[in-house]
């Protein structure tokens, strides 16, 4: 028979390869292991650390303010008494007016970007946004203090005093370096993210929607306004919130233009100070523990809200995405 | 008769919705490439080579430069990159091929939400930990927090990078008898390359010009100064302290400031989505048959 | 008569169907290379595989055919624990390969998979160079001198028919060749460490037809030095390129022979479904 001489045993043409691993491979192999788990740990650390060294840090402050910190209005170095109040207050509305504002611009923007914008149009634009979300904030910090605030103070602080100047937050006199250039100012910063987050999602959409709408006899806003958005809508959620932190936690370019000062006013035409400005202004000449323990304290509420506010918008997104 | 065409009022308000889209988006372009344009208008009459290679001079003294500001910045954002990009990678390694594990899951949502602490935060963090205790500011301080500010970003682009290299190669290389650490370094991370270059390019463009944790870690310095231990000049700091002073030639070398640091910041975004393009370019334009 | 009837059908490929009264007793001498006993497959809940029992013959090509979803892939990868990557997958069994069961614990699995290699669906040349994919394996177990080594690679290129092709750019990308070299590549830097069994899954199923004749040859002419396996949803390659037949459907096994029988007198109505066409 043919077969025989195969059914033999006969052996592959080297022979069965002994094979052991060497000690270096061993070596090499645990250290793969635990070295990765090593950088893992120290970046728990390193998380950890921020944490506690800012609850830590606000020892003081938390002994001798107690809650009441939160909603005191005095901060006074000369007296040691110190409150949060108009810092939250400076903070949660010039994030608040910049994401109604930026939510609004930016979906709409998101939506053309996706939807309406010619191929090239489209392209052209989103690469445009995606790299002004690059662009430092000091820089747009720079051109709200020499460019925007002028013209705040020039002609839309007197224009929106005219058309609405019954309402509460639209009289005083009209500084150029207040609320109102805080907020539109973060409104530009925030913009690009939400556009462009808005974009990807509309776009990832599948075909499928947009045509079965399209069949239906929608209109093309019919469908972007009863399908594409209603489908991302947590996702968009999420992008506003991811912006809003963001908001929140800008230092640099919200201490150049919204005038630094810490009481509370109705009016948008008014200086105020948000918790970020006055970490920055206030921290190297924190003369006292006890002033420098205000200030992380009030490092440690901004964590919180912007890990909560951040928390909550990065959970939309990855629940969206999944 | 059932009309065949939609309603008028029901298109004349697709139009207007369309139209107002079209109208933000180009308003929002157009803001922002006037703000760059101003920029540029600015920057262009303050820089020269002086502005270039010059230290500061005392207000009213005329000309005087950013020189040491930029050597500081680089200086500091070296330092930063050094620290993080080892922790990073490895973390976003870690997230990556252990994806399954608890810990992966955790810290790859630790790592998202660190990516949005306040920078000023982050300030807060350095300064107790690496200036307070040793009683000066130093660069190590500002290069600390940056490398806070980095590593998220390291962290997630890593990790993204490494988990769309195709599921078959890992494998391939796994029945080959491979370990998980020649896997791991000789095959998933070659092919992930592109992807990892192109976060660190990111995470150094995010953190150049950022400013605020520097006010209270580098401190800035009117002079040259290459310890790393010492207070340091850095260009964005130099920026906001001219911005916000009241002298009309300080104004203008911020401008000047603002445009160095807008053109790094590009470069370093454009060369980031470029080497992603390129993919490590082997083989790619070569015929497949 | 009933056998001499069979020896004027037959065809030339190898190896020669055995006259029916031989043939129980021929099986039996064949050499087992691998065993499965009673293989279950579980994807965390599901099951994948049940009641699996069946031989992988030394110097034979033993082929895995079924509907999708069959498991045939699931049976394959439990061959060498690759699917050990991914948690939630367990198998429960025994697999015997030379009397040693792999799904023991504690089996080094780094040394098992070098002794069984595995060719995938999609080609899978590593982002290096062809002398460098076909290096990789080989420096794994083995410190050779530069000359040996390049012995080594010729050797394994030129059985996977690919070094006359490629002897010219040894140093250019893997990923510079066509999806057929690729996956001639790929089979090369398999058999370069010298395995002893050979894992194909669907090695063809993404090539052109030439590409596919030119993996057909070569598994033919492997089959001398291995025990292959291969998965396949075209059964006339099936046909072709094996001599023993699994046919599965829905985790379970429900036919094992030669491959003429199978396709020719298969004992199962849904076999006979399946082989003819008549299946969902």
């Amino acid at each position: 028979m043919a077969d025989q001489a195969i059914v033999g045993g006969k052996q592959s043409p080297a022979g069965y390869r002994p094979r052991s691993i060497r000690w270096p491979d061993r070596i090499l192999s645990a250290l793969f292991t635990g070295g990765l788990q090593g950088f893992c740990f120290l970046f728990l650390a390193v998380v950890g650390g921020l944490a506690l060294e800012l609850l830590w840090g606000s020892r003081l402050s938390l002994r001798a303010f107690g809650i009441g910190f939160l909603w005191s209005t005095e901060w006074n170095p000369v007296t040691q008494q110190f409150g949060a109040a108009p810092f939250i207050y400076g903070t949660v509305v010039s994030s608040t007016i910049a994401l109604a504002l930026a939510a609004g611009i930016g979906i709409l923007a998101g939506v053309f970007l996706a939807e309406f914008a010619p191929r090239r149009l489209g392209i052209v634009l989103g690469m445009l946004i995606e790299l002004l979300a690059a662009v430092p904030s000091i820089v747009y910090g720079l051109w709200g203090l020499f460019v925007l605030a002028p013209v705040v103070s020039g002609w839309i602080g007197p224009a929106l005093q005219a058309a609405f100047g019954f309402l509460p937050i639209f009289q005083g006199t009209i500084y150029g370096v207040n609320m109102l250039t805080a907020s539109l100012i973060l409104t530009l910063m925030i913009l690009p993210t939400i556009t462009a987050i808005t974009r990807d999602l509309i776009a990832a959409m599948p075909m499928r929607y947009r045509e079965a709408a399209l069949a239906l006899g929608s209109t093309p806003w019919e469908m972007v306004s009863k399908v594409a958005l209603p489908s991302v809508r947590r996702g968009i959620f999420g992008a506003c919130m991811l912006a809003y932190g963001r908001a929140l936690g800008e230092t640099i370019a919200a201490t150049m233009v919204i005038g630094n000062r810490p009481v509370i006013s109705a009016s948008l035409f008014a200086p105020g100070y948000t918790v970020a400005s006055v970490i920055a202004n206030e921290f190297t000449e924190a003369t006292t523990n006890l002033y420098l323990s205000a200030l992380i304290e009030l490092g440690l509420i901004l964590l919180i809200v912007s890990l909560m506010v951040i928390g909550i918008g990065r959970l939309m997104v990855r629940l969206f995405l999944r | 008769m059932i009309g065949l065409s939609i309603p008028a009022r029901r298109q004349l308000k697709s139009l207007l919705w369309t139209a107002a889209s079209a109208f933000c988006a180009t308003g929002v372009s157009v803001v922002l490439l006037l703000i760059m344009g101003y920029v540029v208008r600015e920057g262009v009459s303050a820089l020269s080579l002086s502005f270039l290679t010059q230290l500061p001079r005392p207000v009213g003294v005329p000309g005087g430069g950013v020189a040491n500001g930029i050597v500081g910045t680089l200086i500091i954002v070296g330092i930063a990159a050094m620290m993080a990009f080892p922790v990073g990678i490895f973390v976003g390694i870690y997230l990556a091929v252990y994806s399954h594990r608890h810990l992966a899951k955790s810290l790859s949502y630790l790592a998202d939400v660190l990516a949005g602490v306040p920078s000023i935060a982050i300030g807060i963090f350095a300064y107790t930990l690496l200036v307070a205790p040793f009683h000066h500011f130093s660069a190590v301080s500002a290069a600390f927090a940056f490398a806070v500010l980095m590593v998220p970003l390291v962290i997630r682009t890593t990790e993204g990078a490494i988990a769309v290299v195709p599921r078959e190669l890992r494998e391939a290389a796994t029945a080959l008898g491979a370990m998980e650490h020649r896997v791991t370094s000789k095959v998933l991370l070659v092919a992930a390359r592109p992807g990892i270059v192109t976060g660190l390019l990111l995470a150094l463009a995010r953190v150049t010009g950022e400013t605020a944790p520097l006010l209270f870690t580098a401190f800035g310095s009117q002079f040259w100064e290459f310890d790393p231990n010492k207070p340091m000049a850095e260009l964005s700091l130099q920026i906001f302290t001219y911005a916000i002073s009241p002298y009309r030639d300080w104004h203008q070398q911020a401008w000047g400031g603002a445009l160095i640091l807008i053109v790094a910041v590009f470069v370093l975004s454009v060369f980031a989505r470029l080497s992603f393009l390129w993919r490590g370019g082997a083989g790619i334009g070569r015929g497949t048959d | 008569m009933i056998s001499s009837l069979s020896k004027l059908h037959r065809s030339e490929a190898e190896p020669a169907p055995l006259p029916a009264e031989n043939r129980a007793a021929a099986i039996a001498e064949l050499p087992v290379k691998a065993q499965v006993r009673n293989l279950a497959f579980h994807y965390e809940k599901f099951q994948a595989l049940r009641n699996i029992s069946l031989p992988l013959y030394d110097h034979r090509v033993t082929a895995f055919i079924g509907p999708s979803g069959c498991g045939k892939s699931t049976l394959l990868r439990t061959l060498n624990r690759i699917y050990e990557l991914y948690p939630g997958q367990r198998a429960t069994g025994e697999v015997l390969v030379d009397g040693e069961n792999i799904l023991a614990p504690g089996l080094d699995l780094n040394l098992l998979r070098a002794k069984i290699g595995m060719v995938f669906q999609k080609p899978t040349p590593f982002p290096m160079s062809i002398r460098d994919n076909i290096g990789f394996g080989i420096r794994l177990y083995e410190r050779l001198p530069r000359a040996e080594l390049d012995d080594r690679i010729e050797s394994a290129l030129r059985r996977a028919a690919l070094w006359d092709e490629v002897k010219d750019k040894l140093k250019e990308s893997g990923l510079s060749l066509s999806g057929g070299q690729q996956q001639r590549l790929c089979i090369a830097r398999a058999i370069a460490v010298e395995p002893e069994i050979l894992l194909l899954d669907e090695p063809a199923s993404a090539l052109d037809p030439i590409s596919t004749q030119r993996i057909e040859e070569l598994i033919a002419e492997l089959k001398t030095d291995y025990c292959i396996a291969i998965v396949t949803h075209n059964m006339q390659q099936a046909a072709r390129s094996s001599d023993y037949t699994a046919f599965m459907y829905l985790g379970e096994l429900i036919e094992f022979d030669e491959t003429e029988r199978i396709f020719t007198h298969p004992k199962e109505r849904r076999t006979e479904d399946y082989i003819t066409g008549r299946f969902g």
